[in-house]
């Protein structure tokens, strides 16, 4: 299996970005974080000690619908109680977070929105990042689907998402936390529980040595934790390369 | 704000009232009822007297509205919603696309025949419910359901979102049958009839044209959430669920010589849909008993150390963290984590639980041991709204 | 120095990366913060530093800090004593209106915080005239106004070229480059070659027979330049220096390639 890519600091204008690309599910997202703004009008809804956390998903095509905004509602739930909204600078300003849906199957009116979950909090935590947004903690996402035949698939694609008994995002926090859990179809507790614990060994690398599917291709310990601290440290590193060139 | 929270309940000197007590420091009021001191010997209830995994008073009230093809109005404490479920008609030569569609999937039918037969049945239904849009529901928060919704603005983020979720979880569950949606036309075997007195009883099946189907009924659900005060998406999936067991749609045929759908006024012909389980939503909230625990200069503990950590807490009799079922909006207000599962149990009730939904955001506080409790109380709040909607 | 040290958020900052110099008060820098870790066994807490953004771990044991070098694209946060290039937005009874980054509320300068200003000499600045100036305070809790300065509070004179800037470009940089100018500009050679900035040097060799140029480098990610030479000149050299700047910003050019690009540049625009 290929591992997802992404790119950090694309965007000029834009305070932080970055995209990410799935190849499994085929989505590719570009997100943009501006932070701290104001937010004009908005005075009155503002938490009057800590940062608002704003989020916009565009679809490629189309306008957003309500499916959007019930993602929009999930990110910001994830995203607010990582950001660490009362450091300097921060309180009563806005962190505007944009996810564009740049490539990928088209999402239609009524399906689920699991699919394109994980790639769409990646991105945003990487443009999060990108924009020096402080936060408490890190996470990692997967998408994994249970099969008639009762296998765990890993970041199915679409199609094969369609056809799975059920479907299962979970993001998993630098510190082994259960952060955010999406589950839809029929399943029972046990078979939740087994897709957690894969989830957990997917996005930290656990030793889950008897299993063989996983594959070891991202980061350097093969979980999506390590991958997005390499996506990270490989841009810092040419970033500052004339730094650490005099070193 | 709150960050300071005295653990005892409120002396009798103070001046304030309890009401203006819990609107100026809420969140400590919210905590001084769920951890009374020990010596006072009340048990930990919540400010608006439940126990935390304890719903709200719930009831249902069936077919109230008259101009629809189904209606319930669902009161869960005091957030009401009212659906009604309108029946219109869809003619196949009225969607684009359905020649091409319907060749295409008597193709596949004629190549795996063999397959699990409620496999390609499962797969017909989704293509026709989801792709052709037969179930519309849409949410509206009225005017006036809480404070903060005035009159002509546009679909809140919330309601939209609701809407969604509601959609997503009627495809998702497959709760309605596309069989109870299509309109049937058999055409009448003319060389049978020219035949005369000659069929014979074998040649019926086979000399029988293929029945096809001429138009579907689109079920527009439509809720109205009357009354906010906290966990709208409850009530908001309850009233669908009581609106569409109690959707009759009348008895519909294709008249060839008017070629046209005919519908027959007599009620005593109208069919109920028949409905695949019953899923009941329970929603969540986590409350934490340190209001800044997530942004307080802490080191945030790993998940291990904190379960551990919590676990030594309890044995001290110190809960840091309760998670309340059913919030009404004032508890919705203080926690930012959220839990909502969704289960269904087989054979009436008799057989398993089934997950058919689960999802928790907004915190780390729940982990799976809380979930497996969460999927033991949405269980037993199965039974108890199996009840309530069998009664209505 | 030992390893180049990339920490995420919530990353503990090794204790063997610290600077051993325990007789000043370790001082942290933007994107650390200290932790205190309730403590298992005893009631006394142990103090970690964590980091609240990604970033590059420098010490200066000198100066005995330690910071966090982050993402050079962020956006500024207005801190006290910086040096800012901001532009009036409009004018009120005591104060002017200036922005200082994009969508944030305006930072306020006072109108007669403007070096020997009374009431009949101030400065009257219009909508879009640029100034030189230094954060004087970020207020306190959340939601307070920025206010700038242009004197500096202790002598009222306005040290290091702060008042407006007059004639001249602005050209948005990233605050990370903002900020390699300033360093390499403050000190000496030696700062220069590890900031990695050749190309102002390089464009002063090139641009010194036709009089210099002028440079005013705002924390905000903002650069301001003017040349004295004659009007159509000046206006080139003025672009050039621009586009050099901007462009070893976004390509992150190496000093090699820093040197190509003035020569390229100044050629491009007949100033060679």
């Amino acid at each position: 299996m290929v591992g997802p890519t992404t790119s950090l600091s694309q965007l000029n204008r834009a305070d932080g970005s970055a995209s990410y690309k799935c190849p499994a599910t085929g989505y590719n997202i570009l997100g943009a974080v501006n932070a701290p703004v104001e937010l004009p009008g908005r005075r009155d809804a503002l938490k009057p000690e800590e940062a608002t956390v704003e989020v916009f998903v565009k679809p490629g095509t189309t306008t957003a619908g309500v499916g959007e905004r019930y993602v929009e509602g999930i990110l910001r739930s994830v995203l607010g109680k990582v950001v660490l909204g009362r450091e300097k600078g921060f309180p009563r300003r806005g962190v505007v977070l944009t996810l564009a849906i740049v490539g990928g199957e088209n999402i239609e009116r009524g399906d689920s929105y699991l699919t394109i979950l994980p790639a769409l909090l990646h991105a945003g935590l990487l443009a999060m990042m990108s924009a020096s947004v402080p936060l408490s903690m890190t996470f990692a996402a997967t998408l994994l689907c249970v099969t008639k035949s009762g296998d765990i698939v890993r970041d199915p694609s679409p199609t094969a998402a369609k056809a799975a008994v059920s479907l299962h995002v979970f993001a998993i926090s630098s510190k082994s936390h259960l952060l955010l859990n999406e589950s839809e179809g029929r399943f029972d507790f046990d078979t939740w529980e087994l897709a957690r614990q894969h989830a957990l060994s997917i996005c930290q690398g656990a030793s889950d040595s008897s299993d063989g599917d996983v594959s070891m291709s991202e980061g350097k310990d093969g979980s999506l934790n390590g991958f997005i601290r390499e996506a990270v440290e490989d841009q810092i590193y040419s970033d500052y390369a004339y730094k650490l060139d005099s070193i | 704000m709150a960050s300071s929270t005295p653990s005892h309940p409120v002396p009798p000197s103070l001046s304030l009232p309890p009401s203006q007590f819990a609107r100026l420091q809420p969140h400590a009021y919210l905590l001084a009822h769920l951890s009374p001191p020990a010596a006072s010997n009340q048990p930990s209830l919540r400010a608006n007297g439940r126990a935390a995994s304890q719903f709200r008073v719930t009831s249902a009230n069936a077919g109230s509205l008259t101009h629809t093809n189904g209606s319930a109005v669902v009161r869960i404490g005091d957030t009401a919603a009212v659906c009604g479920v309108r029946a219109e008609i869809l003619h196949t030569d009225d969607i684009a696309s359905w020649s091409v569609s319907q060749a295409s999937s008597e193709q596949n039918t004629d190549k795996k025949p063999e397959e699990g037969d409620t496999d390609s049945q499962d797969k017909e239904d989704r293509a026709h419910i989801q792709d052709l849009n037969l179930l519309v529901p849409n949410l509206s928060l009225s005017t006036g359901c809480a404070p903060g919704f005035t009159p002509g603005a546009a679909p809140s983020a919330l309601a939209q979102s609701l809407s969604h979720q509601l959609l997503s979880l009627l495809h998702s569950t497959r709760l309605v049958q596309a069989d109870d949606l299509r309109i049937w036309y058999q055409p009448p075997n003319l060389e049978a009839e020219a035949l005369g007195e000659q069929m014979d009883v074998d040649s019926e099946g086979s000399g029988n044209p293929a029945r096809e189907i001429k138009a579907f009924w689109v079920l527009y659900i439509d809720v109205m959430i009357i009354s906010l005060a906290g966990n709208p998406f409850d009530a908001a999936w309850a009233s669908v669920l009581a609106a569409l067991r109690d959707t009759k749609l009348p008895k519909a045929w294709w008249d060839a010589d008017n070629e046209t759908i005919l519908c027959s006024d007599d009620i005593a012909d109208a069919q109920k849909l028949s409905l695949r389980g019953l899923p009941i939503a329970s929603s969540f909230c986590s409350f934490e008993a340190d209001a800044a625990a997530g942004w307080r200069a802490v080191v945030i503990p790993d998940a291990e150390e904190q379960k551990a950590q919590e676990q030594k807490q309890k044995k001290q009799g110190m809960q840091q963290r309760w998670i309340l079922a059913d919030p009404d909006g004032y508890e919705e207000g203080l926690s930012q984590e959220r839990a909502c599962v969704v289960v269904d149990k087989e054979n009436d009730g008799k057989g398993n639980t089934v997950i058919v939904k689960m999802e928790k955001h907004g915190g780390w506080g729940l982990d799976a041991d809380d979930m497996r409790q969460l999927v033991d109380v949405s269980a037993r709040r199965w039974d108890e709204m199996k009840r309530i909607l069998d009664q209505c | 120095m030992s390893t180049p040290l990339v920490l995420l958020p919530s990353d503990e900052v090794p204790r063997d990366h610290l600077p051993a110099n325990n007789s000043n008060p370790l001082r942290l820098g933007p994107g650390l913060r200290i932790l205190s870790q309730p403590s298992s066994k005893s009631a006394d807490s142990k103090h970690v530093l964590t980091a609240t953004q990604a970033g590059l771990l420098t010490t200066d044991a000198k100066k005995n800090t330690v910071s966090l070098l982050s993402f050079p694209n962020r956006r500024y946060i207005p801190t006290v004593n910086d040096f800012v290039i901001a532009q009036i937005h409009h004018s009120s009874a005591d104060f002017f209106h200036c922005m200082v980054t994009p969508h944030t509320a305006h930072a306020l300068l006072g109108q007669l915080s403007f070096e020997g200003a009374s009431k009949k000499t101030r400065p009257m600045l219009k909508q879009g005239e640029l100034v030189y100036a230094r954060v004087l305070s970020v207020g306190v809790g959340a939601g307070a106004e920025v206010e700038l300065t242009c004197v500096s509070p202790s002598t009222g004179k306005a040290e290091g070229g702060m008042g407006p800037l007059a004639g001249g470009m602005v050209f948005d940089i990233s605050t990370g480059m903002a900020g390699r100018l300033i360093r390499a500009n403050s000190s000496s050679a030696e700062t220069d070659e590890i900031e990695g900035l050749v190309v102002l040097s390089e464009l002063g060799k090139k641009l010194e027979s036709s009089g210099g140029f002028e440079l005013a480098v705002g924390r905000n990610g903002k650069v301001w330049v003017n040349c004295s030479d004659s009007e159509e000149n000046a206006i080139r050299a003025t672009v050039a220096i621009g586009r050099c700047l901007q462009e070893t910003d976004q390509k992150n050019l190496h000093p090699h390639d820093q040197k190509k690009l003035v020569t390229k540049i100044l050629r491009e625009m007949k100033l060679a």
